[in-house]
Order: structure tokens, then C-alpha cells, then sequence
């Protein structure tokens, strides 16, 4: 085997984060120094994140038979890059009154940033499993960081425990389908999969989609996901609703769409994938209505959110359905990165929970105007309201199921306005409380100078985010092209 | 799958032999129970040693050190398993492989170097006061 200058080129986002972690690694040996440590992992990170763009300079090349990096795998590698960096500067100020080793947090996150990009370049089944277990390891470390707060445990134990469950069902399905087709590469695969399919390929892709449906908590296995967003540090919860995500749901849009465009048209596969994710739309909004921990509500929220981008993947096809849902997830990060950073910056480490029940919220508007205001933008382009980002990718989910022309497409739309009928209320719900009189005690508050520390300052560009994209998605929709590329090939 | 005559025989024949498996043991749990007496006595639930009557309960309280050496022992010896994979193939992966190998063992390197100084592996209780000490001075 060659391994050319282009190939490892084409690599280098993950060579580089994978030796920022050793470097993170190295350097907390050396120096237990916090602002030293969190130096080495943004500049790793950020080169990473440079070297996309060297990256793409090759065009697309499979490196070893596990990866390829073309136009689609480097736009997620992007994305989750930023997101996996946005998490980390929300760490920084948060974690600085943990009173226990803080800089590990960092070295986990690094770890789990290559482990979504190992899954978003992977188009073979070993590269995929890997990519999984290094993504899931580390977050079970990171969800159970703050191991002083009650929940933290109850949420790591619960996800160390269902996370595994479902590894375990999805390589039994790899292994089912393997038994059958004696390959593990995506495109040997796909051509073979097709309407009259085997019962052990059926059974097998079904617990394939089980396993990646568990970490994408869609409708019939998304129970630990309240529990775990509720239990983990607020910067964990957002490095889980975006980075996390957003790499499971790649790998699966790429053998769904791109490899294995076959399995869709198989009618079992497809009427389950249906009906998953009618469920998902209307469980995630329907159980979000009666929450008082706005973490729990974010955690619902994701629910409803991947149902409306599984509806995309089901009837937008591989070309408008890659443009759709790669401009849909760079929406939804932007947005949970706004909505999880305020929280974040109006907690701390330290003490024994996070901001994150509504009546810590509660008046906010008058302490902090400038924080609640980005706060609502949030909540508003998670509703999908106009003139916000979140009505952007809403407006590619609805195209995609109306001219999708089947019963199924009009049930599914017929879910997402339901679904975001009902949204609207419990988004509007937290939102009157910011702006209620405020209360005369309050336990938590955001720091005096926030919007001059890094993490501040993320947070206001990711909301600036959300209102430009909501205004001028011309930038958001020529970006997406560069993901789209691969679905045309 | 076959389904020739020679192949269902042989399923057969294994069927009868797990049929029989199970009637055995049925039959060797369930014979005793119907037929046999029963004896209870004061110390008929006691642990039997040999004849010697036991000490204590056997919920020990170990340190969880060995539970961290045990765990560190597992993960460079499954780690250094990879490495037999090179060793048979050490002509055939060339100078590709020679790097990636070092490099793989250069990282688990730096692992045992974070451990070390992290003081996971330090064994007595004195070294983990004075290192304690150390850094509550830094702090």
C-alpha cells in the first residue's frame, strides 16, 4: 500500500486533531496549568480547522480503504470542528471553579472532536464503528466531569449503560449484513442492497439503523436523552446536541444517500424510517411541553429537530436532500450553540447544578438584557419562526416532503406542522420568563464582563449567526454546495 | 444453505443430540427433588471450608488501586496485541508501517508519561501525600 503527499493532505484535519489530543495529553503531564492547557487545544483545534482548507485544495480521495474526504466528508469535518471548538471555549470559563482536575475536560473533547471526524469521513463499516466508540468513550467521561453534582452520575451511568447497548446492536447488524455481502465498504454494499433483500439483510440493516436511531435519540430510543443533557455540564450538552450529532448524522446520510441508495427504496426499511420519524416529531414536542429545566426542553427539542432532518433524508434524494440537510444541521448547530452558550454562561462548575430551571431564568431580561435578547433569538429560530435561521432549514424539510409526492410524504408534513404548532408554545414558554419581573433572590448569575471573554463572544457571533443566516441565507446556501458536490457525483 | 438428505440427517442427529442433552438434565435435576429426602439444619446454609468454621464476611473493602493497575495492565497489553499484527508483516508493510508502528508506540509512550506524572501509578500512601502536598503549594 502507497500512501501519497495528497492522500495525507487530504488527511491532515484528522492527523492534526488527533495530535493536538497527545499534545493536550503531554502537555497536563508536564504543566497542570489551565490557561497553557486550554492554548495547546484552540491552537490544535484551530489548525485543524485551517487545514480544512488544504484539505479540500486535493479534491476527493479515498485514503485507505476506511476513509474518503471529499467535498461532503471536509464540510462536516468543518462543522464539527467549530462546533467541537465552540464547546471548548464555553469550557473555559466555565470550568474555571471546578475545584478537581479540570484540564482533562479538554483532552476528552479532543478525542471526541476526532472521533466525529473519523465518522465523518468514513465510508467503510470498521472506520464507522471506530469513529462511534471514540465519539461515545469520551462523552461518557465528559458527561460525568462534574462528578460532584448529584446528576452527573445518574446521566453518565445511564448513558455508559444504553450507549453501549446500542454499539452492541449495531455491530451484531454489521455483522449480519457482512455474513451476506462478505464486505464491510459502503460502496461494495450499496449496489447490492435493492428491493427483494434477504430477511438477514433486513434484520441486519434494521439493527444497524437501531444503533445509529439510539444516538441520534430518535422517537422509540431517545429515553436517556432528557436525562443525559440534563445531568451533563452545559458545554457537554451542547458539545452532544452539535458535534455529536451532527457526526452520527453524516455517516448515516452517507450510506443512506449516497452509498446505499437501495436501502431507502426497500418499502420495510423505508415505512419504519417513516414512522420513526413522525414519532420523533411529535414525542419530542409533546413531551417538551410540560418541562421546567430548559436543558430537558433543549434535550426534547433535539428529539423533534432530527425528525424534521429524517424526514429530509427520506424525501429529499441524494441531491437536494445532502444540500438541505447539511444547511438544516449547520442551522442547528449555530442555534444550539446560542441557546446551550447562555446557559453555560450563567452557570458555573462549581456549584451544585446548572442555571438551567425556568426560574433561574426568570427575569433575566432585566439583569442581563443583552444575554436574555440572545437567548430569544435562539428560542425563535428553534421554533422556526421567520427572519431566524431555524425558518431557513424548516423551509428545506417542508419543500422536500411536499414535492415528495407519496401519503407517506403529505403524513410526514402533516407532522411538522403539527409538531411545530406545538413547539412554538414551549419555546414562547421560556421566553415569557425571561421577561417576567424579576424575582428578589436569584442563585445564579452571569458574570458582569461576559461578553468580553472568549466564550461571551462566541456565543454573540453563533447568535449574529443565526439572525444573518435567517435574513441572507445566499452565504449558508453557496456553502452547502461544497457538500452537495458529492451527492451529484 | 444445502438441504440434500445427508445434511438435514445431520441436523437431525444433532437436534436428537441436544434433545437428549436437555431430557439428561431435566431428569438428573428434577429425579432428586421427587425422590430425595430433604435434611435442614442450623448449619446447613453455613459456608463449608474444609471443616473449618469461617471468619469474618468476605466483603472486603480493597483499595481501588488495584483496580487502576489491573485496568492499566489491560489496556497496554490489549494495545501491544496490535503490534503482533505488524511483527508477522514486518517485510510486507515496509517503511509505511515501520513509521506507523512507531508512531502507534510513541502514543501509547505518551500515555504512560501522562500516567506517571499524574501520579496514577504511585503505589504507597506516602508518595500521594507528599504529591497532594505538592500541589496544594502550586495552588
Amino acid at each position: 500500500m502507497t500512501f501519497t503527499v495528497q492522500q495525507f493532505q487530504a488527511l491532515l484535519p484528522l492527523v492534526i486533531t488527533c495530535a493536538t489530543s497527545v499534545l493536550v495529553m503531554l502537555s497536563i503531564a508536564w504543566r497542570r496549568h489551565h490557561a497553557f492547557n486550554t492554548l495547546v487545544c484552540m491552537l490544535g483545534l484551530n489548525a485543524a480547522l485551517v487545514s480544512v482548507y488544504f484539505a479540500a485544495q486535493v479534491g476527493p480521495q479515498a485514503v485507505t480503504p476506511l476513509f474518503i474526504v471529499d467535498g461532503y466528508s471536509l464540510f462536516f469535518t468543518g462543522l464539527i470542528l467549530a462546533a467541537g471548538l465552540a464547546s471548548v471555549t464555553l469550557i473555559n470559563t466555565y470550568i474555571d471553579s471546578f475545584k478537581y482536575n479540570r484540564e482533562e475536560m479538554y483532552l476528552l473533547m479532543t478525542i471526541a472532536t476526532a472521533g466525529g471526524i473519523v465518522m465523518a469521513s468514513a465510508h467503510h463499516f470498521a472506520s464507522l464503528f471506530i469513529g462511534l466508540e471514540l465519539l461515545s468513550v469520551s462523552l461518557f467521561g465528559l458527561v460525568g466531569y462534574s462528578f460532584h453534582r448529584p446528576r452527573a452520575l445518574e446521566a453518565a451511568i445511564k448513558y455508559l449503560v444504553l450507549s453501549a447497548t446500542a454499539s452492541a446492536v449495531l455491530l451484531f447488524g454489521i455483522a449480519l449484513i457482512y455474513s451476506q455481502f462478505g464486505s464491510l465498504a459502503f460502496s461494495e454494499i450499496g449496489p447490492q442492497l435493492h428491493e427483494d433483500a434477504r430477511p438477514i439483510v433486513l434484520i441486519g440493516l434494521a439493527m444497524l439503523l437501531i444503533g445509529l436511531a439510539f444516538k441520534l435519540s430518535l422517537a422509540p430510543f431517545h429515553l436517556w436523552t432528557p436525562d443525559v443533557y440534563e445531568g451533563a455540564p452545559a458545554p457537554v450538552g451542547a458539545f452532544l446536541a452539535t458535534a455529536a450529532k451532527v457526526a452520527v448524522f453524516a455517516v448515516t446520510v452517507r450510506f443512506l444517500l449516497l452509498e446505499a441508495i437501495g436501502a431507502l427504496q426497500i418499502p420495510a426499511i423505508f415505512h419504519t424510517l417513516a414512522a420513526i420519524a413522525i414519532a420523533s416529531i411529535l414525542v419530542g414536542n409533546l413531551l417538551a411541553l410540560r418541562q421546567n429545566n430548559i436543558k430537558r426542553i433543549l434535550g426534547y427539542s433535539s428529539i423533534a429537530h432530527f425528525g424534521y432532518l429524517l424526514v429530509l433524508l427520506l424525501t429529499g434524494g441524494p441531491v437536494f436532500g445532502v444540500e438541505g440537510f447539511a444547511a438544516y444541521l449547520t442551522i442547528y448547530v449555530v442555534t444550539s450553540l446560542s441557546s446551550f452558550g447562555v446557559v453555560t454562561l450563567m452557570s458555573k462548575c462549581g456549584q451544585d447544578r446548572d442555571a438551567d430551571q425556568l426560574h433561574d431564568l426568570r427575569g433575566l431580561f432585566w439583569r442581563r438584557p443583552y444575554l436574555a435578547t440572545l437567548m430569544t433569538v435562539s428560542l425563535l429560530s428553534l421554533g422556526g419562526i421567520p427572519l431566524t435561521a431555524g425558518f431557513i432549514g424548516k423551509f428545506y424539510v417542508i419543500v422536500a416532503a411536499m414535492t415528495f409526492q407519496s401519503s407517506w410524504g403529505w403524513a410526514m408534513l402533516a407532522a411538522i406542522v403539527a409538531g411545530s404548532a406545538v413547539g412554538i408554545y414551549f419555546y414562547l414558554r421560556v421566553m415569557v420568563n425571561l421577561y417576567l419581573a424579576k424575582p428578589g433572590m436569584h442563585k445564579f448569575e452571569a458574570q458582569l464582563g461576559w461578553g468580553q471573554h472568549t466564550s461571551g463572544l462566541m456565543v454573540l457571533c453563533a447568535s449574529a449567526l443565526v439572525v444573518y443566516i435567517g435574513v441572507y441565507p445566499e452565504t449558508l446556501m453557496q456553502l452547502v454546495q461544497i457538500a452537495k458536490a458529492a451527492g451529484v457525483q | 444453505m444445502t438441504s440434500s438428505p445427508e445434511a438435514v440427517s445431520q441436523f437431525l442427529s444433532i437436534a436428537a443430540y441436544m434433545g437428549g442433552l436437555c431430557f439428561l438434565l431435566a431428569f438428573m435435576l428434577g429425579i432428586p427433588r421427587l425422590l430425595g429426602g430433604k435434611a435442614w439444619g442450623r448449619a446447613k446454609n453455613d459456608p463449608f471450608e474444609s471443616g473449618v468454621v469461617s471468619q469474618g464476611g468476605a466483603r472486603l473493602r480493597f483499595p481501588a488501586k488495584f483496580y487502576l493497575v489491573a485496568m492499566f495492565f489491560v489496556i497496554f497489553d490489549a494495545e501491544a496485541l496490535y503490534l503482533y499484527a505488524w511483527s508477522v508483516s514486518v517485510r510486507e508493510s515496509g517503511w509505511v508501517g515501520f513509521f506507523e508502528a512507531v508512531t502507534f508506540i510513541l502514543i501509547l509512550l505518551a500515555g504512560l508519561v501522562y500516567l506517571v506524572r499524574i501520579g496514577a501509578l504511585d503505589w504507597a500512601p506516602e508518595q500521594l501525600r507528599r504529591r497532594r502536598e505538592r500541589e496544594q503549594q502550586h495552588n
